[in-house]
């Protein structure tokens, strides 16, 4: 197995802070940590390249870095990609996991990185990559690559890889079912009685951890501003002109109502299968209350409102596509010159 | 209140001249039984098919499963509210038909991503219902009936059926019985132990109950707040499902899971099972912030309770409602389990949860969305038209949730999930 390596230039023996602005550097065979993992991995493995850059070099110019650790691995005809482990460096971890993902995504061979699950990388890449979990001590590292290379093994050999608890990555949040002994209720009740009781118990699900949205500055004269109304309510002219599914959409369309004063029921229907919406297509201004903001338009409450609603079927929608069609609904309103917007949900 | 559950148990089911149970053979007389349902005038014919676990054999849709059981005449009416009078269950005598259900088709719905069986095979293996024999009852719809109507005709004609069977046991010898009996919240002699509750969703408005759509003690949940009912009356016929009955059959209320669990740990002293409470999920603001608070406070000042377990009924709304509820109890005092499914469509954790509470942290996840099975053509499939049974005998992808019992809402699944 060919194996393409990267390192920072801490791990890669360039020096430490001083050197965090060292340009990319191409070494044949392995380096450092990489001499470990290919003893790991077993004889038939060699670490035919080794690419190390610094930190600060990394973060700031990774388009650069990226295209060109992707065109070497491909020049290398390699099988495998490993990035680290970078244990606690947040530069490394981000820089490591982004040209894992990319490597990954262009070539389709397997990526592997370790880092400590505070890394900021995690995060933002846990759901793509294999992460293994580094810790934050770097006196682990024959043990952290043994299990990277234990993953990297079973990823080119296309073997099923088994529980985050049995490989020791950091779960990607990915569902997986198996059947089990014994009934939900029966774990319901076993679990009830753990708790009730102060006994330890093991939750099947963690919800992941958000990030929090920070709030905007609040609007300074909303008799100056340009409102717009966002729905995720389903609401949308007779026909569906844009073919907005009822439920995990895709897509959302922005309606003209610049002539309008109030929505009529005739010319709108819902496209939402999660709710009762009868009262809604009955009144459209239920739920896009383009009434009320033209009477407030009118008595100069609001500055304007703008000329066209956005809608959109928030309904069982994976949640990157929801991101995706809010970055792109933001995106259009922003162009627009919307200041503020009035969201209506179901 | 003490329900005594006397199990017949049923080895072998066969068409003959009378219904009559023979030790543990069960012989039906079709003819009897079809013009039992055809005294509702809105059912035009019926057709019964016997399937028996093992056999090749697929049918669906299914309107409902439930298990043929019947009151011990002077014990209380069988599903009081929908065939007999609004009087209290969940007491006296029941017989039992044990390894035998009625299977309801609906000729009326549609077969894409409608509810089935499988007797045989992978998925009969994941089926809980694959191990009972069937009778499978066609009935057969007047024209022009309005789709609620036939629905409501489904539903009569699944307990007719359902009572009508069980009868051949009344009056025949017991092998076995079970006792359900719990005086309620109060209990003397067990003050040490986790006083433990159950909170079940019956309904979620997001689907409007139709005027005609029986669901508790015959009742359609319009206008009902949540409402404190002793166990005994889910096993015995007060609740049945609503006409949307996603992850839910009324076989799974008569054999309630969470329930009979509960009763096993009472049973065995390590809890007392003060009560349930059975509630809906709304479709707006207050109807939800209403729901769930009354349902959290009965818990907390009708029932005492220490610990409660919350299913829902239904998909997002449901499952929110169901979690804000858990948090109420819990700022009460209470400690929650949840039973979730995986709502993502993308198999992702994060689309999965739809809440994230943090005192909300014991949750039980039944997935769901990456159980699938390539299954063979069947020798014998029935559906609720020639053409659902043809394309439901062809061989096809089966996608979990659309096999009865394996994602179940009333804790019948043995799936779980794992995040990976």
């Amino acid at each position: 197995m060919r194996v393409v390596h990267y390192l920072n230039q801490f791990f890669g023996g360039q020096g430490g802070e001083e050197a965090a602005d060292m340009a990319p550097r191409l070494q044949d065979g392995a380096v450092g940590p990489g001499r470990l993992l290919e003893q790991v991995l077993g004889h038939n493995t060699h670490i035919v390249q080794t690419v190390i850059a610094g930190d600060n070099y990394g973060a700031e110019q990774l388009e650069a870095l990226t295209e060109l650790v992707v065109a070497q691995v491909r020049e290398a005809q390699a099988d495998l990609f490993v990035a680290g482990p970078c244990f606690e460096a947040g530069r490394y971890g981000m820089v490591a996991a982004a040209l894992c993902k990319a490597v990954q995504s262009e070539l389709g061979i397997p990526v592997v990185t370790g880092m400590a699950p505070e890394n900021p990388g995690v995060d933002l890449y846990r759901q793509d990559l294999y992460i293994v979990d580094s810790g934050a001590n770097v006196s682990a590292m024959r043990e952290v690559l043994s299990r990277m290379g234990r993953v990297a093994t079973k990823l080119a050999q296309h073997q099923d890889i088994g529980r985050p608890t049995d490989e020791g990555y950091i779960p990607r949040g990915i569902l997986h079912d198996e059947f089990v002994e014994h009934t939900a209720a029966e774990r319901l009740v076993q679990m009830l009685v753990a708790k009730t009781t102060g006994k330890p118990f093991e939750s099947e699900f963690t919800p992941p951890a958000f990030a929090a949205v920070p709030a905007p500055a609040p609007v300074a004269d909303l008799s100056k501003a340009r409102v717009a109304i966002v729905t995720d309510g389903g609401l949308v002219p007779k026909g569906n002109p844009d073919h907005i599914a009822p439920y995990a959409a895709t897509n959302w369309g922005a309606y003209d109502i610049s002539a309008l004063d109030d929505l009529e029921g005739e010319g709108y229907e819902v496209s939402h299968r999660g709710y009762d919406t009868r009262y809604v297509e009955q009144d459209p201004d239920r739920l896009v209350p383009v009434d009320v903001l033209r009477d407030l338009e009118k008595s100069g409450v609001v500055g304007k409102l703008h000329d066209q609603f956005i809608s959109t079927s928030g309904l069982a929608n994976p949640l990157a596509n929801s991101r995706r069609l809010g970055r792109e609904i933001a995106a259009k309103l922003k162009q627009d010159g919307v200041d503020a917007v009035i969201l209506t949900s179901t | 209140m003490r329900l005594t559950l006397a199990y017949h148990a049923v080895s072998d089911m066969s068409f003959g001249d009378t219904t009559q149970l023979h030790g543990s053979s069960l012989s039906i007389d079709q003819e009897a039984l079809r013009q039992h349902l055809l005294a509702d005038r809105r059912l035009v014919s019926v057709d019964f098919h016997i399937v028996h676990p093992g056999d090749s054999c697929r049918f669906g849709v299914v309107f409902d499963i439930l298990e043929p059981r019947a009151k011990q005449p002077e014990d209380g009416p069988n599903f009081p509210g929908i065939l007999g009078p609004i009087e209290m269950v969940g007491q006296g005598f029941t017989h039992v038909l044990r390894g035998v259900a009625v299977t309801v088709l609906d000729e009326g719905a549609p077969l894409a991503g409608g509810k089935l069986v499988d007797m045989s095979g992978a998925a009969g293996d994941a089926c809980p219902y694959a191990s009972l024999s069937h009778l499978v009852v066609v009935p057969h719809l007047g024209p022009g009936l309005e789709r609620h109507t036939a629905l409501h005709a489904l539903r009569l004609a699944s307990v007719r059926a359902a009572v009508h069977l069980a009868g051949a046991a009344v009056g025949q010898p017991v092998a076995t019985t079970e006792v359900f009996d719990t005086p309620g919240p109060v209990v003397a002699g067990r003050e040490a132990l986790p006083r433990i509750a159950y909170i079940g969703q019956i309904h979620s408005r997001q689907r409007v109950a139709e005027v005609d759509e029986q669901i508790f003690y015959g009742a359609n949940t319009v206008g009902m707040v949540p409402v404190l009912l002793h166990p005994n009356e889910w096993l015995d016929g007060a609740v049945v499902i609503s006409h949307s009955s996603r992850g839910v059959e009324t076989y799974f209320y008569q054999n309630h899971p969470v329930i009979t669990e509960l009763y096993r740990w009472h049973r065995d002293g390590e809890i007392t099972l003060v009560g349930t409470i059975a509630t809906m999920a709304a479709s707006d603001n207050d109807d939800r912030a209403r729901n769930c608070m009354l349902a959290a406070q009965q818990a907390k000042w009708a029932l005492a309770a220490d610990g409660v377990i919350l299913t829902k009924y239904g998909g997002g709304a449901p499952h929110a409602d169901m979690a804000l509820t858990a948090r109420m109890c819990e700022a009460l005092g209470i400690r929650t389990t949840v039973q979730v499914e995986d709502m993502s469509r993308d198999r992702r954790a994060e689309s999965s949860q739809l809440f994230n509470y943090a005192e909300v942290d014991a949750i039980v996840h039944v997935g769901g969305n990456d159980t699938q099975w390539a299954v063979p053509a069947v020798e014998r499939a029935i559906g609720g038209t020639l053409e659902a049974a043809a394309a439901l005998g062809a061989s096809q992808r089966l996608d979990a949730a659309r096999l009865c019992g394996v994602v179940n809402q009333q804790g019948a699944s043995r799936l779980r999930s794992f995040v990976y």
